[in-house]
């Protein structure tokens, strides 16, 4: 046989120069299975990026325009998989929102200390997953661990560790257990040690920090026109936090910082949910602190709230307060609203109309991971093939929410 | 026509009415339990109170009453405005009414639905009315407060049997007389009344009697709560789980309007309801009428047949091929149904007079029998005068079976299976027998092709006085039955013609031609279900 380049020249030798294109995802682990990045790749350069969302569409707004407005927390809990508190507080207030229900006082507190419970384990999430992609699987499992103690006493309180459904309009499914203080008092001192841990054994290495830092920056007017919220947009030094700029529940009664990056790097985003953590152990302490032991956790409107169940067993108004709600849903009145939270990932919003019926007319949802994946391809192009993984991993996409 | 206020908006209303009335007319629902636009009003339920705002230059009309000062625990003398029944109050130029705007009629209501559920047995679960109860209604919208009483409610009598149609619960019983009042008004027959006082009140029927006659069902209908039940819905279904279709009713030529009530997971009827229209039926329908729902299922005919051996439809088409093969247009009849909508009528008719030739055209149908001066006539098809306008010179089935016996015809095609005479003789010719039940034409066809019956397809019908209603489809078709007029096109294709008729659509715009339609229930002429 003859040698192959037996008539080429010098010049054509040379390795092959056109752009290869290559699919990242869905099914890659670092894609979380949901997202899909078509590659054009210069030799290990990302030329151009195209991010492709919507593998994990569900129609889930479509799905809680057909039941009652109390039968949409199930689908919610699941938008935000690893927060679903907050979600479920958020939607509970955007319906209280067009009702004009105010919650008692000890509900509100009880929703805000479960909350930055599930911001707690939100963050430690994504901050430990991150860690586990780029190879450091040791500090994953301390955040693991002190995510168990999260879910410890978010099963306790709601029955559930991850889909509770335990928002109600009006409330919440249940007042809080007899040790929901002495645990959270015990448990936020042991998660802030083991973040502490897995933090040491990450901030003191050099790979890991020579791999964040400096990847993925975005200035904080690039973030705004986005439309990024939450720790990816106090990660460029914009103090934006809902809880601080348009308060909800008793966020302006207690006392937190809000912790801002300064080059809106992928280690400022890692470094930004570390500080969260922190400032919400703050405001759990504080939470359990002014929670009252007695009184009310739900509103007593009866448009929306359950009956007790002896009530409903032995008397007529019970029985029908309970038929109501049950068979034909809460009548919300008809009007439209938004009102947003801060979520895990920025700002959930929720803008619903109602037509007056017991069902939602449409429930369309605002996750705050949409528009922060939009911006992925800017972060990432130009940028080496490995730089995906982590400035992926630090927006904390979660396909349950973006997709809709 | 004047107008008056209602919270400030104003509603015209016509000589005679009162308040409530020209609100309803409106769409604005003032809350009451007794009145009932089709009753008189007897003001006995005071939910219906309103504020009337005195006139310019006069006193305003106010009581004297005594109100708890929560903070001092202390009664202190105040006034409030003396409330009218919005039943009673005739409308009249430049009246101001204040309904929902006021605290003192909101109060009014609050205390009322309190009240009347004071002694309610907690009977939702088991009861008929749960889920379309006033009660339970205005509970949510003017009552919202626990019950405040502690003490064992009184009892009365439950499951008292009233007759063969309607049993009564006492304890749910609002002593709304609307019963009472259709009885004596409307039916009239005033067997039902009032006995006793106070919590001790309670409907009864006139000893030596029951209740019957021909409207019992609408006691049960004009009942606000779940006091009245029918023997005939009482548990069998719940009223959330059922979707609704305005229909009209099959039982006579009066053509009421009707809602059929189904349940679309057994694709199965439960029950008629009166469709308010004030030029067929008011707000009412007769007990035999009430029943004809029940025809939906009973005594269908579902499957093709040939020579009364099921087979496939395919294969009945394929044997009115071979029967019709060689056979002239002046053997061929035509026999339409007073029982079908003029839609399958129409189908039949051009299939006969304009593809195939035949001249001969007759009409069918159930017999008479009894009828009122209320609502029920005689004639006992609903679309008798529809196939007297299609076919104006249609003979009886008399004549048909002379035609056959004379051997003059010798094949029929046939739309409906009801017959007042007896068609056994029609074995000697071949009948092709298109139809929605069992029946004499049924058991004599040669070929029988299985048709929807009104509750699966939509409809025309034209009552005794002439008017054009549609009966919309409720449920699925049944069994291997599809509308008539879709067989018959399939017939004329298997025939060698060409059906100008695929969808109802077509049908339709053919009959729409010679007059309007009145009480059209629903937009379904221009845009029809397929």
């Amino acid at each position: 046989m003859e040698p192959l380049d037996i008539d080429l020249d010098e010049g054509e030798l040379e390795l092959p120069a056109d752009p290869m294109h290559l699919n990242m995802g869905p099914s890659h682990p670092a894609m979380h299975g949901t997202v899909r990045i078509v590659l054009e790749l210069s030799g290990e350069t990302i030329v151009k990026a195209d991010v492709q969302v919507g593998y994990l569409h569900r129609g889930f707004e479509k799905m809680c325009e057909r039941g009652t407005w109390a039968q949409v927390f199930p689908y919610v809990d699941r938008l935000n998989y690893v927060s679903p508190m907050l979600n479920n507080v958020g939607y509970a207030l955007a319906v209280e929102k067009l009702c004009g229900i105010a919650v008692p006082e000890r509900c509100q507190w009880y929703r805000m200390a479960l909350g930055e419970l599930a911001r707690i384990s939100d963050h430690l999430t994504c901050n430990g997953a991150m860690a586990m992609e780029l190879g450091a699987f040791t500090p994953f499992l301390w955040f693991v661990k002190a995510r168990e103690m999260v879910w410890d006493i978010l099963e306790e309180e709601t029955g559930a560790r991850l889909t509770h459904s335990f928002g109600r309009i009006g409330g919440m499914a249940n007042p809080p257990t007899a040790d929901f203080k002495a645990m959270c008092g015990m448990a936020v001192g042991k998660i802030l040690g083991l973040v502490e841990e897995g933090e040491k054994m990450l901030l003191k290495n050099r790979i890991f920090i020579d791999r964040l830092q400096n990847v993925g920056p975005i200035s904080g007017a690039e973030a705004v026109s986005l439309g990024w919220t939450g720790p990816c947009l106090r990660s460029t030094g914009i103090a934006y936090d809902i809880r601080k700029a348009h308060p909800y529940l008793k966020y302006d009664e207690v006392d937190f910082d809000v912790p801002v990056g300064t080059r809106g790097d992928t280690l400022d985003r890692f470094l930004c949910r570390l500080g969260e953590i922190r400032q919400s152990k703050r405001i759990i302490e504080q939470c359990i602190e002014r929670m009252p032991d007695e009184g009310p956790i739900n509103s007593d409107d009866p448009r929306v709230v359950l009956p007790g169940k002896t009530d409903v067993y032995t008397t007529i108004e019970g029985t029908i307060q309970h038929f109501k709600l049950i068979m034909e849903g809460a009548k919300v009145p008809a009007g439209e609203v938004y009102s947003y939270t801060e979520g895990g990932n920025g700002e959930l919003g929720y803008y619903l109309v109602s037509d007056g019926s017991g069902t939602p007319y449409r429930v369309r949802i605002r996750p705050p991971c949409f528009q922060i994946t939009g911006g992925l391809h800017r972060l990432i192009e130009g940028r080496m093939l490995a730089d995906i993984v982590p400035t992926f991993g630090a927006l904390n996409m979660i396909g349950g929410e973006c997709d809709h | 026509m004047g107008t008056f206020k209602l919270d400030g908006k104003p509603i015209p209303f016509e000589p005679g009415d009162t308040v409530i009335k020209a609100a309803w007319r409106q769409g604005i629902e003032i809350p009451h339990y007794c009145w009932h636009p089709g009753l008189s009003a007897p003001a006995n339920c005071r939910m219906c109170l309103v504020e009337i705002a005195p006139k310019p230059g006069q006193r305003p009309v106010v009581l004297d009453i005594l109100e708890l000062d929560a903070s001092t625990g202390e009664y202190k003398p105040v006034q409030k405005p003396k409330l009218q029944p919005a039943c009673y109050t005739p409308a009249s130029e430049g009246l101001e009414i204040i309904s929902d705007n006021s605290p003192h009629v909101r109060k009014a209501r609050h205390d009322v639905q309190e009240f009347l559920l004071l002694n309610h047995p907690v009977d939702c679960p088991i009861c008929d009315q749960s889920g379309e109860c006033k009660l339970q209604d205005y509970w949510l919208e003017h009552g919202r407060y626990q019950k405040r009483m502690r003490d064992e409610p009184v009892h009365k009598p439950k499951g008292v049997v009233f007759g063969k149609t309607i049993v009564y619960d006492g304890e749910r019983c609002v002593m709304c007389t609307r019963c009472v009042r259709f009885m004596a008004e409307v039916a009239k027959d005033p067997v039902l009344d009032m006995r006793e006082r106070g919590n001790l009140n309670e409907i009864f029927v006139a000893p030596g009697r029951e209740l019957d006659g021909h409207y019992t069902f609408m006691t049960e209908h004009v009942c606000p709560v779940g006091a009245l039940t029918t023997q005939d819905f009482r548990f069998k279904a719940r009223v959330w789980f059922l979707r609704t279709t305005p229909t009209v009713c099959q039982g006579c030529a009066t053509g009421c309007n009707a809602h059929l009530d189904y349940d679309p997971r057994y694709n199965r009827a439960y029950r008629y309801r009166p469709r308010d229209n004030e030029k067929v039926n008011q707000f009412w329908m007769c007990d035999e009428g009430m029943l004809t729902y029940k025809e939906a299922h009973d005594g269908r005919a579902l499957e093709a047949k040939v020579g009364g051996a099921v087979v496939s439809t395919a294969k009945a088409l394929d044997a009115v091929k071979a029967m019709f093969a060689g056979v002239g247009p002046d053997a061929i009849a035509v026999v339409l149904s007073a029982q079908h909508s003029l839609e399958d009528n129409w189908a039949l008719h051009e299939l006969g007079t304009a593809l195939v030739g035949a001249k001969s055209v007759y009409a069918s149908g159930k017999p008479e029998g009894y009828q009122d001066a209320i609502l029920i006539h005689r004639d006992k098809n609903p679309n008798t005068k529809g196939v007297a306008e299609l076919a104006p010179g249609a003979k009886p089935v008399q004549a048909l079976l002379d035609d056959v016996a004379a051997g003059r015809i010798t094949h029929v095609l046939v739309v409906g299976s009801a017959a007042t005479v007896d068609v056994e003789a029609l074995r000697a010719s071949k009948v092709v027998t298109i139809a929605a039940h069992d029946g004499p034409f049924a058991a004599v066809a040669s070929v029988f092709l299985p048709a929807t019956a009104w509750a699966e397809h939509s409809g025309t019908y034209v009552n005794a006085r002439g008017m054009r209603q549609v009966g919309e489809a409720a449920l699925q078709p049944q069994g291997d039955a599809r509308p008539a007029w879709r067989q018959i096109a399939d017939i004329a294709t298997v025939l060698g013609y060409e059906a100008p008729w695929k969808k109802i659509r077509q049908v339709r715009a053919q009959l729409l031609g010679s007059a309007p339609i009145e009480s059209t229930p629903s937009p379904s002429v221009s845009a029809p279900a397929e």
